[in-house]
Protein backbone atom coordinates (compact mmCIF):
# COMPACT_ATOMS: atom_id res chain seq x y z
CA UNK A 1 0.00 0.00 0.00
CA UNK A 2 1.33 3.60 -0.58
CA UNK A 3 4.60 2.56 -3.01
CA UNK A 4 4.62 3.82 -6.35
CA UNK A 5 6.70 2.11 -8.78
CA UNK A 6 7.20 3.94 -12.36
CA UNK A 7 8.95 2.28 -14.87
CA UNK A 8 10.14 5.07 -17.48
CA UNK A 9 13.10 5.07 -19.62
CA UNK A 10 15.03 7.97 -16.85
CA UNK A 11 14.95 5.02 -13.88
CA UNK A 12 17.93 4.03 -13.64
CA UNK A 13 17.82 1.21 -12.02
CA UNK A 14 16.17 -0.64 -14.77
CA UNK A 15 18.10 -2.84 -17.07
CA UNK A 16 16.29 -3.39 -19.93
CA UNK A 17 15.62 0.60 -20.97
CA UNK A 18 13.08 1.02 -24.00
CA UNK A 19 13.98 1.26 -27.02
CA UNK A 20 12.98 4.81 -27.55
CA UNK A 21 14.62 6.99 -25.00
CA UNK A 22 13.36 10.47 -26.60
CA UNK A 23 10.26 10.11 -25.74
CA UNK A 24 9.00 12.68 -22.64
CA UNK A 25 7.04 10.14 -20.92
CA UNK A 26 6.94 6.72 -20.81
CA UNK A 27 4.78 4.35 -23.01
CA UNK A 28 3.68 2.71 -19.84
CA UNK A 29 3.50 3.79 -15.90
CA UNK A 30 2.99 0.90 -13.09
CA UNK A 31 1.36 2.14 -9.87
CA UNK A 32 -0.25 0.87 -6.98
CA UNK A 33 -3.73 1.19 -6.53
CA UNK A 34 -4.34 -0.15 -2.90
CA UNK A 35 -3.64 -4.00 -2.85
CA UNK A 36 -4.08 -3.61 -7.03
CA UNK A 37 -1.48 -2.43 -9.40
CA UNK A 38 -2.63 -0.23 -11.84
CA UNK A 39 -0.46 -0.42 -15.86
CA UNK A 40 -1.09 3.41 -17.23
CA UNK A 41 -1.05 3.09 -21.21
CA UNK A 42 0.27 6.18 -22.60
CA UNK A 43 -2.69 7.12 -24.54
CA UNK A 44 -1.07 8.64 -27.27
CA UNK A 45 1.86 6.10 -28.41
CA UNK A 46 1.40 4.53 -31.05
CA UNK A 47 0.03 1.26 -29.66
CA UNK A 48 3.00 -1.00 -31.33
CA UNK A 49 5.76 1.02 -28.63
CA UNK A 50 3.00 0.34 -26.04
CA UNK A 51 3.03 -3.30 -26.59
CA UNK A 52 6.81 -3.85 -27.19
CA UNK A 53 7.23 -1.31 -23.71
CA UNK A 54 5.08 -3.95 -21.90
CA UNK A 55 6.80 -6.96 -22.85
CA UNK A 56 9.81 -5.61 -21.44
CA UNK A 57 8.51 -4.34 -18.15
CA UNK A 58 7.10 -7.78 -17.48
CA UNK A 59 9.75 -9.69 -18.49
CA UNK A 60 10.77 -10.92 -14.74
CA UNK A 61 8.35 -8.73 -12.59
CA UNK A 62 6.32 -11.75 -11.67
CA UNK A 63 7.05 -11.62 -8.00
CA UNK A 64 6.33 -7.95 -7.62
CA UNK A 65 2.83 -8.12 -8.67
CA UNK A 66 1.20 -11.29 -7.72
CA UNK A 67 -0.02 -10.21 -4.75
CA UNK A 68 -2.75 -8.27 -6.07
CA UNK A 69 -5.12 -7.88 -9.30
CA UNK A 70 -4.10 -6.06 -12.25
CA UNK A 71 -5.71 -3.22 -13.71
CA UNK A 72 -4.74 -1.59 -17.39
CA UNK A 73 -5.86 1.78 -17.80
CA UNK A 74 -5.56 3.10 -21.58
CA UNK A 75 -6.95 6.65 -20.73
CA UNK A 76 -8.49 8.16 -23.79
CA UNK A 77 -7.45 5.65 -25.86
CA UNK A 78 -10.28 2.78 -26.72
CA UNK A 79 -9.39 -0.97 -27.55
CA UNK A 80 -10.55 -3.02 -29.93
CA UNK A 81 -11.52 -6.36 -29.17
CA UNK A 82 -8.29 -7.89 -30.96
CA UNK A 83 -5.94 -5.22 -29.03
CA UNK A 84 -7.38 -5.62 -25.99
CA UNK A 85 -6.59 -9.85 -26.76
CA UNK A 86 -3.21 -8.48 -27.33
CA UNK A 87 -2.43 -6.86 -24.43
CA UNK A 88 -4.03 -9.65 -22.38
CA UNK A 89 -1.43 -12.03 -24.41
CA UNK A 90 1.82 -10.00 -23.42
CA UNK A 91 0.37 -10.17 -19.76
CA UNK A 92 -0.28 -14.10 -19.87
CA UNK A 93 2.93 -15.38 -21.47
CA UNK A 94 5.23 -12.69 -20.21
CA UNK A 95 4.12 -12.58 -16.15
CA UNK A 96 1.40 -15.53 -15.81
CA UNK A 97 -0.61 -12.77 -14.37
CA UNK A 98 -4.33 -12.31 -15.64
CA UNK A 99 -5.75 -9.04 -15.99
CA UNK A 100 -8.42 -8.29 -13.39
CA UNK A 101 -9.83 -5.23 -15.60
CA UNK A 102 -9.57 -2.22 -18.12
CA UNK A 103 -10.24 1.15 -17.66
CA UNK A 104 -10.64 3.61 -20.20
CA UNK A 105 -11.22 7.76 -18.88
CA UNK A 106 -14.35 9.31 -19.60
CA UNK A 107 -13.51 10.85 -23.09
CA UNK A 108 -16.06 10.41 -25.85
CA UNK A 109 -14.54 7.38 -27.40
CA UNK A 110 -14.24 5.55 -24.72
CA UNK A 111 -17.59 3.98 -24.02
CA UNK A 112 -16.82 1.03 -21.80
CA UNK A 113 -15.74 -0.65 -18.72
CA UNK A 114 -14.21 -3.72 -18.81
CA UNK A 115 -14.13 -6.12 -15.94
CA UNK A 116 -12.89 -9.43 -16.49
CA UNK A 117 -13.29 -11.67 -13.45
CA UNK A 118 -9.77 -12.05 -12.51
CA UNK A 119 -7.77 -14.20 -9.84
CA UNK A 120 -9.35 -12.12 -6.57
CA UNK A 121 -12.89 -11.72 -8.02
CA UNK A 122 -13.41 -15.61 -8.73
CA UNK A 123 -12.98 -16.51 -5.00
CA UNK A 124 -16.14 -14.51 -4.57
CA UNK A 125 -19.09 -17.08 -4.91
CA UNK A 126 -21.02 -13.96 -5.74
CA UNK A 127 -21.74 -12.52 -9.50
CA UNK A 128 -19.42 -9.74 -10.51
CA UNK A 129 -20.08 -6.16 -9.79
CA UNK A 130 -19.04 -3.76 -11.79
CA UNK A 131 -16.67 -1.90 -9.32
CA UNK A 132 -15.66 1.02 -12.02
CA UNK A 133 -16.69 4.55 -11.85
CA UNK A 134 -19.06 5.20 -14.10
CA UNK A 135 -18.21 5.86 -17.81
CA UNK A 136 -19.37 8.68 -19.37
CA UNK A 137 -20.88 7.79 -22.82
CA UNK A 138 -22.26 10.45 -25.66
CA UNK A 139 -25.86 9.64 -27.16
CA UNK A 140 -25.76 7.90 -30.13
CA UNK A 141 -27.61 9.11 -33.03
CA UNK A 142 -31.17 7.91 -32.55
CA UNK A 143 -32.18 4.57 -34.77
CA UNK A 144 -35.87 5.41 -35.78
CA UNK A 145 -38.03 3.22 -34.41
CA UNK A 146 -39.50 1.55 -37.52
CA UNK A 147 -36.31 0.73 -38.67
CA UNK A 148 -35.66 -2.29 -36.77
CA UNK A 149 -37.76 -5.10 -34.92
CA UNK A 150 -36.78 -6.94 -31.41
CA UNK A 151 -35.69 -9.74 -33.66
CA UNK A 152 -33.21 -7.67 -36.06
CA UNK A 153 -31.78 -6.38 -32.53
CA UNK A 154 -31.40 -9.77 -31.26
CA UNK A 155 -29.52 -10.38 -33.92
CA UNK A 156 -27.34 -7.73 -33.97
CA UNK A 157 -26.63 -7.63 -30.91
CA UNK A 158 -25.13 -11.62 -30.69
CA UNK A 159 -23.29 -10.16 -33.72
CA UNK A 160 -21.50 -7.56 -31.90
CA UNK A 161 -20.29 -10.17 -29.30
CA UNK A 162 -16.92 -10.23 -29.67
CA UNK A 163 -16.21 -13.76 -28.63
CA UNK A 164 -19.55 -15.05 -29.94
CA UNK A 165 -20.48 -15.40 -26.13
CA UNK A 166 -22.36 -13.55 -23.63
CA UNK A 167 -20.04 -10.92 -22.07
CA UNK A 168 -21.90 -10.30 -18.53
CA UNK A 169 -19.24 -8.25 -17.20
CA UNK A 170 -19.36 -5.36 -19.73
CA UNK A 171 -21.77 -2.42 -18.27
CA UNK A 172 -22.28 0.71 -19.52
CA UNK A 173 -23.33 3.55 -17.54
CA UNK A 174 -25.73 6.31 -19.21
CA UNK A 175 -26.12 9.26 -17.37
CA UNK A 176 -29.23 11.10 -17.72
CA UNK A 177 -32.73 11.29 -19.17
CA UNK A 178 -33.06 8.98 -22.04
CA UNK A 179 -35.59 11.09 -24.19
CA UNK A 180 -38.55 9.93 -26.66
CA UNK A 181 -36.90 8.80 -30.04
CA UNK A 182 -33.37 8.03 -28.36
CA UNK A 183 -32.39 4.30 -28.50
CA UNK A 184 -29.19 3.08 -26.02
CA UNK A 185 -28.56 -0.60 -26.53
CA UNK A 186 -25.02 -2.10 -25.29
CA UNK A 187 -23.87 -4.99 -24.99
CA UNK A 188 -23.54 -5.72 -21.70
CA UNK A 189 -25.66 -4.38 -18.24
CA UNK A 190 -27.27 -1.19 -18.87
CA UNK A 191 -27.18 1.36 -16.28
CA UNK A 192 -29.06 4.56 -17.01
CA UNK A 193 -28.75 7.34 -14.26
CA UNK A 194 -32.03 8.94 -15.03
CA UNK A 195 -35.30 8.83 -16.15
CA UNK A 196 -36.16 6.29 -19.50
CA UNK A 197 -39.18 8.41 -21.43
CA UNK A 198 -41.87 6.98 -23.32
CA UNK A 199 -40.76 6.80 -26.54
CA UNK A 200 -37.36 5.55 -26.25
CA UNK A 201 -35.78 2.32 -26.36
CA UNK A 202 -33.51 0.47 -24.16
CA UNK A 203 -31.41 -2.40 -25.17
CA UNK A 204 -29.12 -4.61 -23.78
CA UNK A 205 -27.65 -7.81 -23.68
CA UNK A 206 -27.80 -8.46 -19.93
CA UNK A 207 -29.93 -6.39 -17.23
CA UNK A 208 -30.99 -3.30 -17.15
CA UNK A 209 -30.72 -1.20 -14.26
CA UNK A 210 -33.01 2.35 -14.86
CA UNK A 211 -32.17 4.65 -11.34
CA UNK A 212 -35.32 6.62 -12.18
CA UNK A 213 -38.59 5.87 -14.01
CA UNK A 214 -38.74 2.98 -16.65
CA UNK A 215 -41.80 4.20 -19.34
CA UNK A 216 -40.04 3.54 -22.31
CA UNK A 217 -39.59 0.17 -23.71
CA UNK A 218 -36.58 -2.12 -22.47
CA UNK A 219 -35.48 -5.14 -23.49
CA UNK A 220 -33.37 -7.02 -21.18
CA UNK A 221 -31.43 -10.28 -22.82
CA UNK A 222 -31.77 -9.10 -25.95
CA UNK A 223 -29.68 -11.68 -27.60
CA UNK A 224 -32.34 -14.45 -26.33
CA UNK A 225 -31.20 -14.80 -22.72
CA UNK A 226 -34.42 -15.10 -20.53
CA UNK A 227 -32.44 -14.98 -17.35
CA UNK A 228 -32.10 -10.89 -17.84
CA UNK A 229 -33.86 -9.10 -15.85
CA UNK A 230 -35.26 -5.10 -15.51
CA UNK A 231 -34.80 -3.30 -12.49
CA UNK A 232 -35.94 -0.18 -12.24
CA UNK A 233 -36.76 2.77 -9.51
CA UNK A 234 -40.19 2.63 -10.79
CA UNK A 235 -41.56 0.40 -13.52
CA UNK A 236 -44.32 2.93 -15.49
CA UNK A 237 -43.83 1.48 -19.17
CA UNK A 238 -46.38 -0.46 -20.79
CA UNK A 239 -44.94 -3.17 -22.60
CA UNK A 240 -41.57 -5.21 -21.47
CA UNK A 241 -39.26 -7.46 -23.53
CA UNK A 242 -36.90 -9.94 -21.64
CA UNK A 243 -35.26 -12.44 -23.85
CA UNK A 244 -38.04 -13.83 -26.69
CA UNK A 245 -40.76 -13.24 -23.83
CA UNK A 246 -43.16 -9.36 -24.44
CA UNK A 247 -45.62 -8.79 -22.17
CA UNK A 248 -48.50 -5.59 -21.76
CA UNK A 249 -48.65 -3.79 -18.53
CA UNK A 250 -51.93 -5.82 -16.95
CA UNK A 251 -53.82 -1.90 -16.54
CA UNK A 252 -53.72 1.12 -18.07
CA UNK A 253 -56.32 4.34 -16.88
CA UNK A 254 -56.55 7.74 -17.87
CA UNK A 255 -54.09 10.45 -16.82
CA UNK A 256 -56.24 11.43 -13.84
CA UNK A 257 -56.32 7.31 -12.89
CA UNK A 258 -52.69 7.19 -13.05
CA UNK A 259 -52.34 10.53 -10.81
CA UNK A 260 -54.55 9.13 -8.50
CA UNK A 261 -52.75 5.59 -8.23
CA UNK A 262 -49.73 7.90 -7.91
CA UNK A 263 -50.23 9.93 -4.86
CA UNK A 264 -52.00 6.60 -3.06
CA UNK A 265 -48.85 4.77 -3.69
CA UNK A 266 -45.15 5.75 -4.01
CA UNK A 267 -43.13 4.48 -6.92
CA UNK A 268 -41.27 1.71 -5.69
CA UNK A 269 -38.36 -0.05 -7.15
CA UNK A 270 -39.40 -3.12 -9.00
CA UNK A 271 -38.11 -6.02 -10.89
CA UNK A 272 -39.43 -7.45 -14.15
CA UNK A 273 -38.09 -11.12 -14.60
CA UNK A 274 -39.57 -14.23 -16.35
CA UNK A 275 -41.02 -16.79 -14.47
CA UNK A 276 -42.03 -19.86 -16.59
CA UNK A 277 -41.85 -18.55 -19.63
CA UNK A 278 -43.89 -15.46 -18.62
CA UNK A 279 -42.69 -11.54 -17.44
CA UNK A 280 -43.62 -10.81 -14.04
CA UNK A 281 -43.09 -8.00 -11.88
CA UNK A 282 -42.17 -7.88 -7.98
CA UNK A 283 -41.19 -5.01 -5.73
CA UNK A 284 -37.59 -5.47 -6.20
CA UNK A 285 -35.81 -6.84 -3.20
CA UNK A 286 -31.87 -7.76 -4.67
CA UNK A 287 -31.13 -8.85 -8.32
CA UNK A 288 -30.87 -12.28 -6.92
CA UNK A 289 -33.34 -12.66 -4.54
CA UNK A 290 -35.89 -15.64 -5.05
CA UNK A 291 -38.85 -14.46 -6.85
CA UNK A 292 -41.75 -15.92 -6.98
CA UNK A 293 -44.81 -15.17 -8.46
CA UNK A 294 -45.17 -11.27 -8.96
CA UNK A 295 -47.58 -8.97 -10.92
CA UNK A 296 -47.61 -11.48 -14.13
CA UNK A 297 -47.77 -8.83 -17.38
CA UNK A 298 -50.12 -10.21 -20.43
CA UNK A 299 -48.07 -11.59 -23.22
CA UNK B 1 -22.98 43.48 -25.90
CA UNK B 2 -23.79 40.75 -28.56
CA UNK B 3 -27.65 39.81 -28.70
CA UNK B 4 -29.57 36.44 -27.37
CA UNK B 5 -30.60 34.16 -30.61
CA UNK B 6 -33.54 31.93 -28.46
CA UNK B 7 -35.36 29.89 -30.60
CA UNK B 8 -39.07 28.84 -29.59
CA UNK B 9 -39.85 25.38 -30.41
CA UNK B 10 -42.48 22.58 -29.43
CA UNK B 11 -42.21 19.48 -32.18
CA UNK B 12 -45.66 19.67 -31.55
CA UNK B 13 -47.96 21.95 -33.80
CA UNK B 14 -50.82 24.61 -32.13
CA UNK B 15 -49.35 24.52 -29.07
CA UNK B 16 -48.71 28.01 -29.19
CA UNK B 17 -45.38 28.73 -30.39
CA UNK B 18 -46.43 31.98 -32.59
CA UNK B 19 -47.69 32.81 -29.64
CA UNK B 20 -45.32 32.84 -27.23
CA UNK B 21 -43.05 34.38 -29.65
CA UNK B 22 -45.01 37.35 -30.60
CA UNK B 23 -45.47 37.99 -26.98
CA UNK B 24 -42.46 37.41 -25.62
CA UNK B 25 -41.56 39.51 -28.46
CA UNK B 26 -43.61 42.27 -27.88
CA UNK B 27 -42.87 41.92 -23.87
CA UNK B 28 -38.96 42.08 -24.47
CA UNK B 29 -39.67 45.36 -26.24
CA UNK B 30 -41.64 46.57 -23.83
CA UNK B 31 -38.52 46.33 -21.43
CA UNK B 32 -36.75 48.37 -23.47
CA UNK B 33 -34.87 45.85 -25.73
CA UNK B 34 -34.05 46.32 -29.03
CA UNK B 35 -36.05 42.68 -30.37
CA UNK B 36 -36.42 40.66 -34.02
CA UNK B 37 -38.83 38.36 -34.05
CA UNK B 38 -38.25 36.03 -37.19
CA UNK B 39 -40.94 33.54 -38.79
CA UNK B 40 -39.21 30.68 -40.11
CA UNK B 41 -42.17 28.41 -40.53
CA UNK B 42 -41.33 28.86 -44.68
CA UNK B 43 -44.78 28.51 -46.56
CA UNK B 44 -47.11 28.74 -43.46
CA UNK B 45 -46.84 31.42 -42.06
CA UNK B 46 -48.50 32.79 -39.37
CA UNK B 47 -46.47 34.89 -36.62
CA UNK B 48 -47.35 38.06 -39.15
CA UNK B 49 -50.80 37.86 -38.74
CA UNK B 50 -50.52 37.26 -34.96
CA UNK B 51 -48.43 40.65 -34.94
CA UNK B 52 -50.95 41.90 -37.39
CA UNK B 53 -48.76 43.29 -39.52
CA UNK B 54 -49.72 41.19 -42.43
CA UNK B 55 -50.31 43.78 -44.70
CA UNK B 56 -47.40 45.24 -44.39
CA UNK B 57 -45.03 42.51 -46.27
CA UNK B 58 -42.93 43.43 -48.67
CA UNK B 59 -39.85 41.46 -48.70
CA UNK B 60 -39.51 38.07 -46.90
CA UNK B 61 -36.86 36.29 -45.02
CA UNK B 62 -36.10 34.22 -48.42
CA UNK B 63 -35.61 37.62 -50.40
CA UNK B 64 -33.30 38.32 -47.87
CA UNK B 65 -31.32 35.40 -48.04
CA UNK B 66 -31.40 34.85 -51.68
CA UNK B 67 -29.93 38.56 -51.89
CA UNK B 68 -33.16 39.64 -53.12
CA UNK B 69 -33.35 42.78 -50.83
CA UNK B 70 -31.36 44.35 -47.80
CA UNK B 71 -32.19 42.70 -43.94
CA UNK B 72 -33.28 46.30 -43.05
CA UNK B 73 -36.04 46.23 -46.36
CA UNK B 74 -37.48 43.12 -44.92
CA UNK B 75 -37.72 44.23 -41.07
CA UNK B 76 -41.34 45.64 -40.59
CA UNK B 77 -41.27 47.72 -37.18
CA UNK B 78 -44.36 46.30 -34.68
CA UNK B 79 -47.22 48.36 -35.07
CA UNK B 80 -47.06 50.16 -31.67
CA UNK B 81 -43.73 51.65 -32.72
CA UNK B 82 -41.76 49.42 -30.49
CA UNK B 83 -37.88 48.95 -30.59
CA UNK B 84 -39.60 45.44 -32.22
CA UNK B 85 -39.14 43.80 -36.18
CA UNK B 86 -40.57 41.06 -37.94
CA UNK B 87 -38.67 39.16 -40.32
CA UNK B 88 -41.77 37.56 -42.23
CA UNK B 89 -41.50 34.08 -43.60
CA UNK B 90 -42.19 33.49 -47.54
CA UNK B 91 -45.22 31.62 -48.07
CA UNK B 92 -44.84 30.67 -51.64
CA UNK B 93 -41.82 28.59 -50.59
CA UNK B 94 -40.66 25.64 -48.88
CA UNK B 95 -38.53 24.86 -45.75
CA UNK B 96 -35.68 23.52 -47.95
CA UNK B 97 -35.40 27.74 -49.65
CA UNK B 98 -32.89 28.00 -46.55
CA UNK B 99 -29.97 26.85 -45.13
CA UNK B 100 -29.12 26.36 -41.34
CA UNK B 101 -25.79 28.01 -41.99
CA UNK B 102 -27.99 30.77 -44.04
CA UNK B 103 -29.96 31.25 -41.10
CA UNK B 104 -27.08 31.04 -38.76
CA UNK B 105 -25.02 34.15 -40.20
CA UNK B 106 -28.29 36.46 -40.58
CA UNK B 107 -29.05 36.00 -36.81
CA UNK B 108 -24.90 36.34 -35.93
CA UNK B 109 -25.19 39.80 -37.99
CA UNK B 110 -28.62 40.70 -35.99
CA UNK B 111 -27.02 39.76 -32.80
CA UNK B 112 -24.65 42.90 -33.22
CA UNK B 113 -27.85 45.27 -33.28
CA UNK B 114 -30.27 43.78 -31.79
CA UNK B 115 -30.83 42.53 -27.56
CA UNK B 116 -32.87 39.86 -28.64
CA UNK B 117 -33.33 37.62 -31.60
CA UNK B 118 -36.44 35.23 -31.25
CA UNK B 119 -36.75 32.63 -34.32
CA UNK B 120 -40.07 30.92 -34.12
CA UNK B 121 -39.65 27.54 -35.38
CA UNK B 122 -42.08 25.66 -37.08
CA UNK B 123 -43.62 22.42 -35.70
CA UNK B 124 -42.25 19.05 -36.69
CA UNK B 125 -38.47 17.88 -36.67
CA UNK B 126 -37.46 18.28 -40.26
CA UNK B 127 -35.43 20.72 -42.51
CA UNK B 128 -37.34 23.64 -40.87
CA UNK B 129 -36.32 22.82 -37.54
CA UNK B 130 -32.82 22.04 -38.34
CA UNK B 131 -33.21 25.55 -40.35
CA UNK B 132 -34.53 27.14 -36.26
CA UNK B 133 -32.18 25.63 -34.34
CA UNK B 134 -28.89 25.75 -35.92
CA UNK B 135 -28.62 29.83 -35.80
CA UNK B 136 -30.12 29.77 -31.75
CA UNK B 137 -27.60 30.17 -28.67
CA UNK B 138 -30.79 29.19 -26.25
CA UNK B 139 -33.92 27.28 -26.34
CA UNK B 140 -37.28 27.61 -25.24
CA UNK B 141 -39.90 24.70 -25.35
CA UNK B 142 -43.49 25.64 -25.71
CA UNK B 143 -45.99 22.86 -24.73
CA UNK B 144 -49.73 21.92 -23.25
CA UNK B 145 -50.08 19.90 -20.36
CA UNK B 146 -51.07 17.09 -22.78
CA UNK B 147 -49.54 13.67 -23.43
CA UNK B 148 -48.76 14.41 -27.21
CA UNK B 149 -47.36 17.07 -26.36
CA UNK B 150 -45.41 16.28 -23.94
CA UNK B 151 -44.12 13.06 -25.79
CA UNK B 152 -42.68 15.71 -28.97
CA UNK B 153 -41.16 18.25 -25.89
CA UNK B 154 -39.37 15.60 -24.89
CA UNK B 155 -38.51 14.37 -28.30
CA UNK B 156 -37.46 17.88 -29.29
CA UNK B 157 -35.04 18.09 -26.02
CA UNK B 158 -33.18 15.34 -26.83
CA UNK B 159 -32.64 16.76 -30.01
CA UNK B 160 -31.82 19.81 -29.21
CA UNK B 161 -29.18 18.21 -26.30
CA UNK B 162 -27.78 16.23 -29.08
CA UNK B 163 -27.04 19.18 -31.54
CA UNK B 164 -25.59 21.08 -28.28
CA UNK B 165 -28.33 23.31 -27.35
CA UNK B 166 -28.50 22.42 -23.79
CA UNK B 167 -30.28 22.99 -20.86
CA UNK B 168 -33.69 24.62 -22.49
CA UNK B 169 -36.38 25.95 -20.41
CA UNK B 170 -39.90 25.23 -20.89
CA UNK B 171 -42.77 27.21 -21.15
CA UNK B 172 -45.99 25.22 -20.04
CA UNK B 173 -49.12 26.82 -21.95
CA UNK B 174 -53.01 26.59 -21.65
CA UNK B 175 -52.49 25.16 -18.24
CA UNK B 176 -56.00 25.19 -16.86
CA UNK B 177 -55.61 25.57 -12.71
CA UNK B 178 -58.93 24.18 -11.99
CA UNK B 179 -58.42 20.89 -14.24
CA UNK B 180 -55.43 20.38 -12.41
CA UNK B 181 -57.04 21.10 -9.31
CA UNK B 182 -59.25 18.13 -10.32
CA UNK B 183 -56.47 15.91 -11.42
CA UNK B 184 -58.12 15.94 -15.70
CA UNK B 185 -54.95 18.02 -15.89
CA UNK B 186 -50.87 17.62 -15.55
CA UNK B 187 -50.18 20.12 -13.66
CA UNK B 188 -46.29 21.54 -13.00
CA UNK B 189 -45.04 18.90 -11.01
CA UNK B 190 -45.98 16.12 -13.72
CA UNK B 191 -44.95 17.96 -16.80
CA UNK B 192 -41.31 18.92 -15.03
CA UNK B 193 -40.51 15.38 -13.53
CA UNK B 194 -41.45 13.79 -17.06
CA UNK B 195 -39.14 16.70 -19.00
CA UNK B 196 -36.91 17.35 -16.17
CA UNK B 197 -36.34 20.93 -17.44
CA UNK B 198 -36.27 24.32 -15.73
CA UNK B 199 -39.80 25.65 -16.18
CA UNK B 200 -39.91 29.18 -17.21
CA UNK B 201 -43.39 29.69 -17.25
CA UNK B 202 -46.53 28.65 -16.97
CA UNK B 203 -49.17 30.35 -18.97
CA UNK B 204 -52.91 29.77 -18.14
CA UNK B 205 -55.65 28.93 -20.57
CA UNK B 206 -57.25 32.71 -21.46
CA UNK B 207 -60.12 33.45 -23.85
CA UNK B 208 -58.61 36.60 -24.37
CA UNK B 209 -55.30 35.44 -25.82
CA UNK B 210 -57.50 34.01 -28.83
CA UNK B 211 -59.20 37.55 -29.04
CA UNK B 212 -55.79 39.09 -29.35
CA UNK B 213 -54.40 36.92 -31.94
CA UNK B 214 -57.50 37.69 -33.79
CA UNK B 215 -56.81 41.45 -33.04
CA UNK B 216 -53.25 41.27 -34.22
CA UNK B 217 -52.21 42.62 -30.75
CA UNK B 218 -50.21 40.02 -28.64
CA UNK B 219 -51.97 39.78 -25.52
CA UNK B 220 -49.10 41.47 -23.40
CA UNK B 221 -50.55 44.45 -24.67
CA UNK B 222 -54.20 43.39 -22.77
CA UNK B 223 -54.31 44.49 -19.51
CA UNK B 224 -56.98 42.56 -18.26
CA UNK B 225 -55.29 39.21 -19.87
CA UNK B 226 -54.06 36.45 -17.40
CA UNK B 227 -52.41 34.81 -20.12
CA UNK B 228 -50.43 38.13 -21.02
CA UNK B 229 -49.99 38.87 -17.81
CA UNK B 230 -47.81 35.36 -17.42
CA UNK B 231 -45.70 36.35 -20.59
CA UNK B 232 -44.73 39.42 -19.52
CA UNK B 233 -43.30 37.24 -16.31
CA UNK B 234 -41.57 34.95 -18.67
CA UNK B 235 -40.15 38.26 -20.80
CA UNK B 236 -38.36 39.11 -17.35
CA UNK B 237 -37.35 35.80 -16.52
CA UNK B 238 -35.64 35.89 -20.02
CA UNK B 239 -34.29 38.81 -18.78
CA UNK B 240 -32.37 37.38 -15.71
CA UNK B 241 -35.14 38.92 -13.28
CA UNK B 242 -36.02 37.07 -10.53
CA UNK B 243 -39.63 36.50 -10.89
CA UNK B 244 -41.28 33.38 -8.64
CA UNK B 245 -43.75 31.17 -10.71
CA UNK B 246 -47.13 31.95 -9.59
CA UNK B 247 -49.23 32.09 -12.67
CA UNK B 248 -51.59 29.42 -11.49
CA UNK B 249 -54.64 30.71 -9.04
CA UNK B 250 -53.40 30.58 -5.47
CA UNK B 251 -54.56 27.27 -3.77
CA UNK B 252 -53.87 24.92 -1.03
CA UNK B 253 -49.87 23.60 -1.40
CA UNK B 254 -48.72 26.60 -3.51
CA UNK B 255 -46.24 27.89 -1.02
CA UNK B 256 -45.02 24.58 -0.73
CA UNK B 257 -44.58 24.31 -4.58
CA UNK B 258 -42.85 27.55 -4.62
CA UNK B 259 -40.90 26.27 -1.69
CA UNK B 260 -39.67 23.43 -4.36
CA UNK B 261 -39.08 25.95 -6.86
CA UNK B 262 -36.47 27.83 -4.98
CA UNK B 263 -34.94 24.47 -3.68
CA UNK B 264 -35.19 23.02 -7.03
CA UNK B 265 -31.23 22.69 -7.85
CA UNK B 266 -31.30 19.95 -4.87
CA UNK B 267 -33.22 17.65 -6.42
CA UNK B 268 -32.22 14.07 -7.20
CA UNK B 269 -33.18 14.45 -10.96
CA UNK B 270 -32.27 18.13 -11.92
CA UNK B 271 -29.05 17.02 -12.89
CA UNK B 272 -30.20 14.68 -15.78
Amino acid sequence: MGWVVVIAESSPAEAESPPKADKQQPAVLIKGRGTEVAFNLDENAPLEDVARELDSQLAGQTTLFSKGGISVNTGNRHLAADEEEEIRRIFREKSGLKIARFISATGASAERVHDDVGPLVSQDARPSVVEEPPVHRTRKNPTPLSEFSSADLARALSGMSPQGQRTRDRALVVRGTIRSGETVQHLGDLVVLGDVNPGSEVLADGDIVVMGSLKGLPHAGASGDNKAAVIALEIACPRVRIGGAEANAPVSGSVAAKRRKQASTAAQPAIAYIRQGKIHVSPFAGRFARYTKGVPYEG
Amino acid sequence: MKGRTIVITSGKGGVGKTTATANLGSALAMRGHRVVVIDTDIGLRNLDVIMGLENRIVYDLVNVIEGRCRLRQAMIQDKNRLELYLIPAAQTRDKDSITPEQLKALCAELENEFDFILIDCPAGIEQGFKNAVAAAGEAIIVTTPEVSSIRDADRVIGLLEATGLHRPKLIINRISAEMVKRGDMMGQEDVESLLAVEVIGLVPADERTVAAANRGIPAVHDGRSTAGAAFTRIAARIDGEEVPLKELDARPGVFNRLRDMVGIKGRAYSHA
